[in-house]
């Protein structure tokens, strides 16, 4: 089983449409698969249909009072399941914070799953927390998406300034890409260029600026299921495929 | 998970269109395009799979060419991995979940077509308010292909529940609604069983190990008959997969089936007449011969990994023209070998053993032990091999000879061999001893092995040479080789006194001499 974040400080950034878009490629291939939408604003479980509830709150599952296996759903798609997210989760910080070894019980919750999973991408709430921390430890590696403005530079940065400051996360792997890419747009090209020299782990797939994505929210499904040769699915398809190359790669 | 998927038969006459009617008037739903899917179900030829409970289908369909294991015993969803190629060997898959799955479950053996069933699919997601698809249900028109047999037939039509994982609630009510208003019977069956019972095939039906119903009191001669029509049964079944090097199994079998023939013409003695035995003997010792070789090469190859991983890294990639030595002498030697088991010499024999097992044992036998109760043969014989297995054993020291503790392998091979043709009459307590002895042959077996091993490795090193251009690395890793496989060879010997003394225990020695006690005197000494 494979754990990938998807996480950026900011909002806005692509994060959801590119957990949902890969995860479902991933599933496509015959991996079973699982999305955890952990942002409460619940985007993820919107895309698949599906109620934003959790019995219990998030508090139940990270007390053990709910095993995780119980409240996954299915999505509409063959070997695609969503552990669906819940308002309770904007309290996530809090209730981690009184639980005991705080910054690694995401990873212990996830333990029981690796038997029926292949892979598993954590949809993350944006800023830098409890949560944050505890998928950092949880994650086998972090995507990062980020358009490309000056600020993105910034913020990941500042990412990687917090993983350095913590010994154990020094090794996690992170594997920022560029979102909402506007090739018309001077700005855009010249800062992925600089920033591709500063990176090395920068992954060398755009994902485009498109109305295709845009409507994943109209049509409730990824974008590869109801426009599978558009550019922009085109695009997902060429990051997932470069995403394990670097995950085999270790 | 706490769901299942359900199918149901769709009663003849019954179109697969008047079923959806009758569900669109109880719930909503989305019809998905109808799909043609082929499945092709694999196996391994001794049924891997099916003794694991489980099914692989190569499917094709509108989403592509997919692997799909399914647990039958698990309460889990279907494994799925993609491929571009026939599946055979495990290892040549490429990574994924099928693979993780299928790989310790097939071992070496190679998947081969089982049948085929082609199916018209049609699609329902059922919907809840949310327009999320809450159940699935697959309508199918099924039909079976069995290309080997030359047969195909229809296949009942069925409805096929699928659970969405966390909508527990609706496959109940759906289930529900097609048991209760539409009457659709629950399939008892998969549809493999149901189309390998439609081809006319048994799953199962290929096992290499023994398994005989023997009645204690029948004649030995036709007893002994009749374990070794079992022998030929499996010699006969693994030829053609021999012949195709379809997987290393089918001659490894062959080849165990052979030695079990030569070992109970020569153990079950006096029960037929002594220059038949002689015959026989002496054919099946040549069969023994012409598929040596192979063998041979197969556990080589088989090995090779094990063999550089026994080497330091650094010498690990001079072993590799090694490697390709074999591979290049490989082709001959399977050709050698067709053509062998295509020699009217190997066809006549197996032709007169069959006439001869077939034929009813003669009303009178003035052979020794023919007419005798098999039971008391078997006990006779077993009391006497395990005699010469403890004196054997007990005579072997720090400092024998390696011959001594090879001769000492054959008899317990022997015995094993009788335990295993007998143990129908010895039904409780007969694993226990084959478990003893097997630890005991395993202990034999590393050490014997490992002789044959360093001695192939020297002939190979004088065979390359000869060819010319060997490398002076790969000899010196060769030779490196064949220092480890002493070492491994010693360390077989150390443990041997151990392993000999646990067998030869005096508790142990009770449960044999009780076991195997001529009829009268059972029980008298425990």
């Amino acid at each position: 089983m494979k754990v990938i974040g998807v996480y950026n400080i900011k909002g806005g950034v692509g994060k959801t449409a590119t957990a949902v878009n890969i995860a479902y490629l991933a599933a496509e291939e015959g991996n079973r698969t699982l999305v955890w939408d952990l942002d409460p604003q619940a985007a993820a479980t919107y895309y698949f249909r599906v109620r934003p509830k959790v019995k219990g709150g998030g508090k139940a599952l990270v007390r053990d009072k709910r095993a995780l296996d119980t409240v996954v759903k299915g999505t509409d798609f063959e070997n695609l399941d969503l552990l669906p997210a819940d308002f309770s989760f904007r309290n996530l910080d809090l209730v981690l914070e009184d639980a005991k070894q705080s910054t690694k019980r995401l990873s212990r919750l996830l333990k029981p799953l690796a038997e029926d999973y292949d892979y598993i991408f954590l949809d993350c709430p944006p800023s830098i927390s409890l949560v944050s921390e505890n998928i950092f430890r949880a994650a086998d590696a972090i995507l990062v998406p980020m358009i490309p403005t000056t600020l993105s530079a910034r913020t990941l940065d500042q990412l990687l300034a917090f993983l350095g400051e913590h010994g154990q996360l020094r090794a996690l792997r992170v594997l920022p890409l560029f979102t909402m890419v506007d090739r018309r747009k001077r700005l855009h090209l010249d800062i992925i260029e600089r920033l591709a020299g500063d990176y090395p782990d920068l992954l060398a797939t755009r994902i485009p600026d498109a109305s295709d994505v845009e409507r994943m929210g109209i049509h409730r499904q990824p974008l590869p299921a109801y426009a599978p040769s558009s550019a922009a699915a085109r695009a997902y398809r060429a990051l997932w495929d470069e995403i394990k190359t670097k995950l085999l790669a270790g | 998970m706490a769901q299942i998927a359900c199918e149901y038969l769709i009663p003849d006459g019954i179109g697969l269109e008047d079923v959806k009617h009758l569900i669109r008037d109880r719930v909503r739903f989305i019809e998905d395009p109808t799909d043609e899917v082929t499945r092709r179900f694999l196996d391994s030829f001794d049924w891997r799979l099916y003794l694991d409970q489980a099914t692989l289908e190569e499917r094709l369909d509108a989403a592509g060419r997919r692997l799909v294991w399914r647990d039958l015993g698990a309460d889990a969803p279907p494994r799925m991995q993609g491929i571009d190629a026939a599946p055979g060997f495990a290892w040549d898959l490429p990574t994924g979940p099928v693979r993780d799955r299928l790989e310790p479950v097939l071992g070496i053996r190679r998947l081969l077509p089982l049948l085929e069933v082609r199916s018209r699919v049609q699609s329902l997601r059922l919907l809840n308010e949310d327009d999320k698809t809450v159940v699935r249900l697959l309508l199918e028109d099924n039909r079976f292909r069995d290309a080997d047999r030359d047969r195909e037939g229809s296949l009942a039509a069925r409805v096929c529940l699928l659970p969405v994982r966390g909508y527990a609630a609706d496959l109940r009510e759906t289930a529900r609604m097609l048991s209760r208003d539409l009457e659709l019977e629950p399939a008892r069956n998969q549809v493999l069983s149901e189309a390998l019972a439609a081809a006319g095939r048994c799953p199962g039906d290929y096992s290499s190990k023994l398994d005989y119903h023997l009645d204690g009191d029948q004649r030995a001669d036709a007893a002994a008959k009749e374990i070794l029509r079992g022998l030929l049964d499996t010699l006969e079944a693994n030829i053609e997969g021999a012949k195709a090097n379809l997987d290393s199994e089918f001659l490894h079998d062959l080849r165990v089936a052979t030695r079990r023939t030569r070992s109970a013409l020569t153990q079950i003695k006096g029960v037929f007449a002594s220059e038949l035995v002689e015959d026989y003997k002496t054919r099946f010792a040549w069969v023994q011969q012409i598929t040596g070789p192979m063998r041979d090469l197969d556990v080589y190859l088989l090995d090779f990994d094990g063999y550089q991983a026994r080497l330091p890294p650094s010498l690990r990639p001079c072993l590799e023209p090694l490697r390709a030595f074999l591979a290049d002498h490989y082709d001959g030697v399977h050709k050698a070998l067709v053509q062998a088991l295509g020699s009217t010499e190997f066809k006549g024999l197996l032709t007169s053993w069959r006439a001869f097992l077939e034929a009813p044992v003669p009303e009178r036998s003035a052979v020794r032990n023919a007419m005798r109760p098999t039971k008391a043969v078997a006990d006779a014989r077993i009391r006497s091999m395990y005699r010469r297995v403890r004196k054997a054993g007990r005579a072997i020291t720090p400092d024998s000879p390696a011959p001594e503790l090879h001769a000492l392998r054959k008899h317990c091979k022997k015995l094993r061999y009788l335990l295993e043709f007998f143990s129908s009459l010895y039904p409780q307590q007969i694993g226990a001893l084959v478990k003893m002895l097997k630890r005991l042959l395993d202990n034999l077996g590393r050490f014997q092995d490992t002789a044959v091993q360093v001695d192939h490795l020297r002939e190979t090193a004088q065979q390359m040479q000869d060819a010319g251009g060997v490398e002076t690395d790969t000899l010196l890793a060769m030779g490196a080789l064949i220092g480890r496989l002493f070492d491994h060879q010693q360390q077989a010997r150390v443990a041997f006194s151990a392993i000999f003394a646990d067998f030869d225990s005096k508790p142990n020695r009770l449960v044999w001499r009780e076991l195997f006690a001529p009829e009268g005197r059972r029980g008298q000494r425990a």
